[in-house]
């Protein structure tokens, strides 16, 4: 294993000796065992690895949507994982985004309403969360589709809406758990620009899991996992 | 806010034919509810009405032990002067008359009858002309005419006429014993029947005049009780402590009786219906409950994912909640307004055409003061309190699946096929 240690940049995400424990009936299935990481902000990182290698998991960690059994993780000087569930609510809300394989996008909302309900739960004024829905819909190439459903876009199209949702409340960090494992190649390619073009012009922290090579080759730092322990970190 | 209402509504039309399904058990149930509610509260207006007016009157005036031994219609514990009472009543501006009420064998001869016989029956001496300031009996005459004062003429009711095939014209006698305890037989004409829309009336009632019977029983002016009649809207326990003082001042151990206490029998029966009527109505939550709480559970099963993705992006327990209740009271709301309209229907029907169980109240007695048609009133209370309770229902039944929801860790959920 080895850890590419930070320069210069501003530690975002520390995780420490992070353990995570599975029951399943009365066996227990270890899922990270011990895993360490920084990272910067800002930073574009793939965790990559073979199904069961607990990069999920990982991610879910950091994500503040699950629970560990040892370690530490902390996010901009905040120790998320002491957190009760209400104050991870509150955390997430404010400054993580997440992208999922399967989009899950509302099917009764539009593109638009898709996007502005997490501003709604921030209760912004109205016009604000307008402005902002209409500039990252513009941003992510959907301009003009805004008013139809996601059963009347394609899956690329589905995939560009999660992004606007993860990052229009300008969040410090977006995860993204396999978020091109859905789609075809040249829209999985397009869907992968776009993410570093947003994590390139908003200095947002982007943090994808993959167990696509062409995936892989787009991050400036690759993380690998495997059997829940960290087998190498690269930078590029 | 806006945007959980905005969800809510879209939810509910995307699975439009669960939510109309549930809406209109919902609905069912309250219009169920609503014709039961209507028709009991309509039986019990109207006998309530039939019993003032036939039976009861309002108020009584009668000698302080005289209600104890009511079984036996004593006539030695009776009224002292009783029109002297009556005329204080009618300056202080009530409607009262005099009435004398004792216990005789009737007499039934071949001749009239077809067969001799006789049967038990209670008899009401009456003021013809006073009695019908309080009570409605006159004008319910069927046949014949009301006796005169002073005459052996009397009155019979309908149901006991056609019971032993009486007519007007025909003679009885009615064997009794007098104040005193001696035995009187008085020969009485039937001059007049009376089909009243009280069945107990139609079913038992002998009117004689008093003054007749007060010659014939040694009654010396004496009457057993004042019938006295108020308006609908009089508050009765206040006209009773006030009636109750100006019969106190004369001096005369007498007591004031209210309608509701001399028909303990109906109030007893009311209750036990009031008390049946709360168990259909907890049935009736209990379908619609159950309606909800299943669309509500299959509305959750299919959303699992969409409501891990709402969490993970900050929505807190408290928002999905309320989310999954606006849904619940959005279908509450629609089978409130489905079952209100429907009952209000069917309850138009009641109230103006009702359900007619003549067939059954000649020939039961089933403690209400009806005879025949059964109808409902628009009893805006119960309206309103079914309305809200559906709503009401849907919410407290949504929010135990709900609570479920939330209780599953967010990766589960997200991991939900």
């Amino acid at each position: 294993m080895s850890q590419t240690p930070i320069e210069r940049r501003v530690v975002m995400i520390q995780v420490q000796d992070v353990v995570r424990n599975y029951h399943a009936g009365e066996t227990v299935v270890r899922a990270l065992k011990g895993v360490s990481l920084e990272i910067a902000d800002g930073e574009f990182i793939s965790i990559a690895g073979p199904s069961g290698s607990g990069k999920t998991t990982l991610l879910n960690l950091i994500g503040c949507i699950d629970a560990l059994d040892g370690g530490e993780i902390t996010i901009d000087g905040t120790r998320v994982s002491q957190m009760d569930k209400r104050a991870k609510t509150e955390f997430r809300r404010h400054n993580l985004g997440f992208i999922f394989q399967t989009y899950n996008l509302i099917p009764v909302l539009t593109a638009y309403e898709n996007v502005s309900f997490v501003l709604s739960i921030l209760s912004l004024p109205e016009k604000e969360i307008e402005e902002r829905t209409m500039r990252i819909l513009r941003e992510v190439g959907l301009e003009g589709m805004e008013h139809r459903r996601p059963d009347r876009l394609s899956g690329g199209q589905q995939q560009r809406i999660a992004i606007a949702r993860a990052l229009v409340k300008n969040p410090k960090i977006v995860l993204a758990d396999e978020p091109t494992a859905n789609l075809d190649s040249k829209t999985g390619e397009e869907i992968l620009k776009l993410m570093k073009q947003m994590n390139e012009k908003y200095h947002t922290t982007f943090i994808f899991s993959t167990h696509d090579t062409m995936v892989m080759e787009y991050a400036r730092r690759l993380v690998s996992l495997h059997d829940g322990q960290i087998e190498s970190d690269e930078r590029r | 806010m806006k945007f959980l209402m905005l969800l809510a509504v879209k939810n509910l039309s995307r699975y439009r034919r669960r939510t109309l399904i549930t809406a209109t058990v919902i609905g069912v149930g309250l219009m169920l509810f609503l014709m039961i509610d209507s028709l009991l509260v309509g039986i019990d207006r109207e006998s309530v009405r039939n019993l003032k007016q036939y039976e009861t009157a309002s108020l009584k005036v009668m000698h302080t032990e005289y209600w104890e031994d009511r079984i036996l219609m004593p006539l030695d514990v009776s009224v002292p002067q009783p029109y002297d009472r009556v005329t204080e009543l009618h300056d202080a501006g009530y409607r009262a008359t005099p009435r004398t009420r004792f216990s005789a064998d009737l007499i039934l001869y071949s001749e009239d009858f077809g067969e001799d016989g006789n049967i038990p029956v209670q008899v009401t001496a009456i003021d013809t002309a006073l009695d019908s300031t309080v009570f409605d009996l006159e004008q319910t005459l069927m046949t014949g005419r009301y006796p005169e004062m002073g005459s052996n003429e009397m009155v019979i009711g309908s149901w006991m006429a056609e019971d032993i095939n009486a007519e007007v014209g025909y003679w009885v006698t009615l064997v009794t014993r007098g104040n005193g305890g001696f035995f009187e037989a008085m020969d009485m004409k039937i001059v007049g029947i009376v089909n009243c829309p009280n069945p107990n009336v139609n079913r038992s009632l002998l009117l004689v005049p008093i003054d007749t019977i007060s010659d014939y029983l040694a009654m010396e002016g004496l009457a057993t009780e004042i019938a006295i009649a108020l308006p609908d809207s009089a508050d009765i326990s206040h006209e009773k402590e006030l009636i109750g003082t100006l019969m106190a001042a004369s001096g005369a151990p007498l007591t004031v009786l209210s309608w509701d206490e001399m028909a303990s029998d109906y109030i007893a029966m009311i209750e036990a219906e009031t008390g049946s009527s709360s168990v259909i109505l907890f049935l009736v939550f209990l379908i619609a409950a159950v309606g909800i709480s299943n669309t509500m559970i299959m509305a959750i099963n299919e959303r699992v994912r969409e409501l891990g993705m709402m969490r993970a992006l900050g929505m807190s327990d408290r928002q999905i909640h309320l989310l999954f209740i606006l849904e619940s009271a959005g279908i509450g709301l629609l089978g409130s307004l489905v079952g209100t309209a429907a009952g209000m229907l069917v309850n138009l029907y009641l109230v103006h055409y009702g359900i007619d169980f003549g067939f059954l109240m000649r020939e039961m007695d089933l403690g209400y003061r009806i005879q025949s048609i059964f109808r409902g009133t628009w009893h805006v209370r119960g309206i309103l309190t079914t309305f809200t309770m559906g709503i009401l229902l849907s919410v407290i039944v949504s929010w135990f699946p709900t609570r479920r929801a939330t209780k599953q860790d967010i990766p589960s959920c997200l991991r939900h096929q």
